[in-house]
């Protein structure tokens, strides 16, 4: 008698994240083999970019990681302004700095809020979305939109910011840190949340580097490696922050180092704001109607840390007005696919604690 | 020591290097050595007259980065081997450029359904030809042109 079953885990499945299939061979409740199958959002944003001019790309970026929208944004201007050798007011690198930092908090809390549904707590998704909504109030004034801005433009932003917005983040980050234990206890006085994740979808550091794994998964599995830190862009060798490391490469660890993450970007915005320069929010010599007609030649790859890790662009320019070639560095699509080591030799009940924990969005792993 | 056929930079001031495809893989293997630990992306580039492929290589010890290019025509030798990690985005430059990986463990479409025709990302790609996919009896996707045979 055959004894290893295999069973098809989504692609309509509430706890995958989004339309992602796993095929799991169980042989009785443990996981022999399991095989991600990804590609049911896939809208070749890579090709869609190499069809029109440089800034009408950015709207792409937007939606690969759509709760992160403008840490996507952030590493397309970053790689294009080098292309065409822009320069930026500090002003509209330091407002830049801030709304990134926001929107980290944004996606870690809507995986803070989903990671515990997954495991079975409904009460923590309804705190985390509160304070989402209020990040989302906030790029509601200054942006002008909830989830998709395109905010960023070459060489600066398309608006300051204003009086109210100010007040607002203010507002956010005092309360903020406060909250955020509140939502902590929640999770770690849970001794079933505790039992369920830790020791969990073990991933070693040789296996991580191996993979590509970057971002939270890698500092869980204990390197100290975060490019704001490491390769500093913007101003991050400006400001002061901590980057938080575990070294049990569990999901308990992924999620201390994602809750602490959010507490230093708090930080991170608190600093900006006391030093927010005055000055041109964007570069007066490429004003809008300039943009279109801006061309780009050579190479260029910025690095960036976005919420799910390592996140750039790569573009090559011929000279023209519209890229020759846009090459996208999706750290959810490298990082899942190191799920099927995390999960061999696990059961089938922890998968859903393992999945969830890469904080895999499906915009960007299909693009 | 391997030979290098150029060398240049990038504007963010990564340096490039040029290497022959049949020296790429002993090329790699000692890059591995020399600390290069992590392959962050596999990109394949049509220019029109050959492809190329652009290997992204990052050591998490010091923070150097390289990037590795190699001429071919369609055909290239897989370096799973080296990175594990290489897996999927071989799969998916093959999915999209159509560029052939040799020794590759599973080298199928990844982001495309299975069928489908063309490689979306070559410059003479026909855009205006529509694709439908439809799912078959057997559980894998069927591709076809016919708009009744598929959403």
């Amino acid at each position: 008698m055959e004894k290893v079953v295999e069973v098809n885990f989504g692609p309509q499945h509430p706890s995958t994240h989004g339309v992602l299939r796993i095929k799991v061979k169980l042989d009785g409740e443990i996981i022999v083999d399991a095989q991600p199958v990804i590609g049911y959002l896939h809208r070749n944003a890579e090709k869609l970019s190499e069809m029109g001019l440089y800034p009408k790309a950015l709207i792409y970026m937007d939606r690969l990681d759509y709760v992160a929208a403008l840490n996507m944004e952030l590493g397309y201007i970053l790689s294009v302004e080098k292309l065409m050798d822009v320069e930026t007011p500090e002003r509209a690198q330091w407002i830049r700095m801030m709304m990134v930092e926001l929107n980290r908090i944004a996606s870690h809390l809507v995986w803070l809020g989903t990671h515990g549904l997954d495991m079975g707590m409904l009460t923590p998704f309804f705190y985390c979305w509160r304070e989402r909504e209020r990040v989302l109030r906030i790029f509601d004034e200054i942006t002008g939109s909830r989830l998709l801005y395109n905010y960023f433009s070459i060489g600066g932003v398309y608006s300051d910011l204003t009086p109210k917005g100010i007040d607002m983040i203010k507002e956010f980050v005092n309360t903020f840190p406060d909250r955020l234990e509140e939502i902590q206890s929640i999770f770690q006085k849970s001794y079933i949340y505790a039992k369920r994740t830790k020791g969990v979808g073990k991933l070693t550091l040789d296996d991580a580097i191996a993979y590509g794994v970057t971002g939270p998964l890698l500092r869980a599995s204990g390197l100290k490696w975060d490019l704001r830190k490491n390769q500093p862009y913007l101003f991050y060798e400006k400001v002061n922050f901590d980057v938080p490391v575990y070294t049990n490469g569990d999901v308990y660890s992924r999620f201390l180092v994602r809750v602490e993450e959010m507490r230093q970007s708090t930080k991170i915005v608190k600093q900006v704001l006391e030093k927010l320069p005055d000055g041109d929010f964007y570069n007066k010599k490429y004003a809008k109607p300039m943009l279109v007609r801006m061309k780009g030649s050579g190479e260029s790859y910025v690095p960036t840390e976005s919420p799910k890790g390592e996140f750039g662009v790569y573009v090559i320019g011929d000279g023209s007005t519209i890229p020759y070639r846009v090459r996208i560095r999706s750290p959810s699509f490298a990082n899942l696919q190191a799920v099927s080591i995390m999960l061999k030799g696990y059961k089938i009940a922890d998968l859903t604690a393992t999945v969830s924990s890469v904080d895999p969005v499906f915009g960007e792993v299909d693009r | 020591m391997i030979p290098i056929e150029s060398e240049s930079k990038t504007k963010d001031g990564t340096p490039v290097v040029y290497i022959s495809k049949e020296n790429l893989i002993p090329f790699m293997k000692e890059k591995k050595d020399e600390g290069y630990d992590m392959l962050l992306m596999v990109t394949g580039v049509d220019y029109v007259d050959h492809l190329e492929v652009v290997y992204h290589l990052l050591s998490t010890k010091d923070g150097r980065r390289l990037l590795v290019k190699t001429k071919t025509d369609e055909e290239v030798d897989s370096v799973t081997g080296i990175w594990p990690g290489a897996n999927w985005h071989e799969r998916e430059t093959y999915d999209l450029v159509g560029i052939r990986f040799r020794n590759h463990p599973n080298l199928k479409r990844i982001l495309l359904p299975e069928g489908w025709v063309g490689h979306p990302l070559r410059k003479n790609y026909p855009m205006d030809k529509k694709q439908y996919v439809n799912l078959g009896e057997d559980g894998e996707d069927k591709v076809s042109y016919d708009p009744k045979e598929g959403y």
